[in-house]
């Protein structure tokens, strides 16, 4: 077959330029979010509001980045040839995991000190019996220990991950005994990240209704991480594509990324299915509450907006074949996509706060801040390494990739 | 078809010529596409990426196919389980609605799958023309050939280009090796 006239990227994509838009993107966010937020705070009686806008925020920057470290451990235990090309933005959108650990204190803080008007209602001093019966689990010991495991675990999987790429980079033989020690190491991680993406979503999700219960909540919250993740690696790729880093990407890389959208499009829709279909046909009131939050008191735009965003929309959006190799349309998909998360993640925590939906620009403060210091960390990340894994062994296979 | 019975008659069905790299069978291929050639195929022991584009062969219709019946199995089924709950044997069940559409979409998500895989095969059938009980290729010593080790390019002697001279030249300018006739046994009817 032809050979592509391609060469290895051997300089930082900073060099290449590029990257200093996107600081100039980040600290722009960083101002205008960081004020909002402070704003926010200082309003005296918009404590809870501004708690409950700095979770919506987090966990959407965290999505992003554990669900790269998943699409990072998947590609390794799938001994995948194609996604060598695209691992490397997945592991720089994985990397600040601990950044999301120091991001999460302040929100930790929040919560323990203000239990009274605190987020999470499982966390103030009177409690009725359905809580009091479930506080071997839910008690703030036990949550901080939790919470701590899970950032430990997973800043020390990610460093490992990322470590283990770069140093790939300097070349030399231990470059195949590299990639079979990370491809050891995914399959265990896998079971890992499953169990703790779970419980992290019991805990800083599906707690804050700590009457509630859904068993399925872990997979849910867990197909809106993989989505966002996936579209976020789509978006960072088509970018440095188009800026000439990843001038290798073909339309069979892309057609790569956008099937694993699709399907995972496909994979929410399914869960999501499961869990309202099961609650509306059992129709016990102790589980119906949740969805029958979500539609009464202005709440059902919003279900409908979830719905069309995370599926119906993608769905059609994407299932053509061509649609799946057109830049454009993958661009436009992505963006969709992480809309689709932001709106369904307030669609997770808002109704929380009991009344109708409130929207206005102390919610969407953190919101702004925390992807302007994603985008600064990736913007860093670029100066500082390759915006490829070209020290992988497979690379240059993977670079002639054909589906 | 053995030799035993001697056959009355021959005809020319095509011409074969052989490359012995998926390289070659690339380059082959997009040199009988550019001289205008439609009624010609390539014969690999394996698929050969990318041999669709060099062929110039035109997007299959399958998925509209599949999404289609895909299309007509959901409304089936949903159509069914209405008529099986609202009209035929109506039974109020936990206080909901008879038509009670929620608790329908996993048969009718089954349905869809279901006839969009149907159709998907039935549909490749027809598309690869399967059914036909014989090829001249099979009278041949080739199939056996480009089933274990070879690549062929088959010109097909009722293309409106097709002469016996031209084809040759036009696989000798492909690349191709061991250029033969593909002779079809005719029995003469009485």
């Amino acid at each position: 077959m032809d050979q592509v006239e391609t060469t290895t990227p051997d300089a930082p994509a900073a060099e290449s330029g590029g990257s200093g838009k996107l600081k100039t993107i980040a600290l722009a966010l960083i101002a205008l979010g960081g004020v909002l937020s402070l704003l926010a705070y200082m309003d005296e009686g918009g404590k809870t509001r501004f708690g409950f806008a700095y979770l919506l925020g987090f966990l959407f920057c965290w999505a992003i980045v554990l669900g790269s470290l998943f699409f990072v451990a998947l590609q390794h235990v799938t001994n995948s040839v194609w996604s060598v090309v695209v691992r490397r933005v997945a592991e720089m959108l994985a990397a600040p995991i601990w950044v999301l650990a120091l991001l999460f204190i302040p929100l930790l803080a929040f919560a323990l000190l203000n239990k009274d008007f605190g987020i999470f209602p499982w966390m103030r001093a009177e409690k009725d019996a359905l809580i009091n019966h479930k506080a071997p689990y839910l008690n703030d010991t036990f949550f901080l220990i939790r919470t701590v495991a899970f950032f430990v675990i997973w800043i020390a999987f990610a460093f490992f991950f990322v470590r283990g790429s770069v140093r790939q980079d300097e070349g030399g033989e231990g470059r195949v005994k590299g990639t079979k020690r990370m491809r050891n190491v995914s399959g265990p991680f896998l079971i890992i990240f499953g169990l703790t993406a779970t419980f992290a979503a019991f805990d800083w999700v599906m707690s804050l209704e700590p009457h509630w219960f859904s068993t399925i909540y872990g997979v849910y919250v867990f197909s809106g991480m993989f989505l966002s993740a996936l579209a976020a690696i789509t978006i960072a790729v088509l970018y440095l594509r188009q800026n000439g880093t990843l001038g290798f990407v073909n339309a069979n890389h892309l057609y790569s990324l956008g099937g694993l959208l699709f399907a995972f499009t496909c994979f929410w829709a399914y869960i999501a299915f499961s869990q309202f279909m099961l609650i509306w046909y059992g129709n016990l009131p102790e589980e119906t509450v949740y969805y029958v939050k979500r539609i009464k008191n202005g709440w059902m735009p919003i279900t409908l907006a979830v719905v069309f965003l995370r599926f119906i929309l993608p769905f059609f959006l994407l299932l053509a074949r061509g649609a799946k190799m057109d830049p454009k349309r993958l661009m436009g998909v992505s963006v969709l996509v992480l809309v689709g998360q932001l709106v369904d993640l307030y669609w997770l925590v808002m109704p929380a706060q009991g009344d109708g939906p409130v929207l206005g620009w102390q919610e969407l403060g953190p919101t702004a801040l925390f992807t302007g210091v994603l985008l600064l960390y990736v913007g860093v990340f670029l100066g500082k390494h390759k915006a490829v894994a070209a020290g992988d062994p497979l690379f240059e296979k993977s670079r002639d990739f054909h589906l | 078809m053995s030799n035993a019975a001697a056959p009355e008659a021959t005809r020319l069905v095509g011409m074969i010529g052989f490359r012995d790299d998926p390289d070659g069978i690339i380059t082959a291929a997009e040199t009988v596409r550019d001289e205008g050639y439609e009624k010609w195929d390539c014969h690999t022991p394996y698929p050969v990426h990318g041999l669709d584009a060099a062929m110039g062969l035109k997007d299959t219709p399958m998925a509209y196919i599949c999404l289609i019946a895909g299309g007509i199995g959901a409304g089936a089924a949903m159509l069914m389980q209405w008529w099986m709950s609202v009209v035929d044997y109506p039974v109020r069940i936990g206080g909901k609605p008879l038509f009670s559409w929620p608790a329908f979409v996993p048969i009718t998500f089954e349905f869809f799958v279901l006839f969009a895989a149907l159709a998907t095969m039935g549909g490749l059938f027809v598309l690869c023309k399967l059914g036909r009980w014989h090829s001249p290729l099979h009278d041949t010593g080739v199939m056996e050939q480009v089933t274990s080790r070879r690549f062929g390019v088959v010109l097909q002697a009722d293309d409106e280009k097709f002469t016996e001279d031209g084809a040759k030249a036009l696989l000798e300018k492909a690349g191709c090796v061991d250029i033969q006739p593909l002779i079809e046994f005719v029995e003469e009817e009485a």
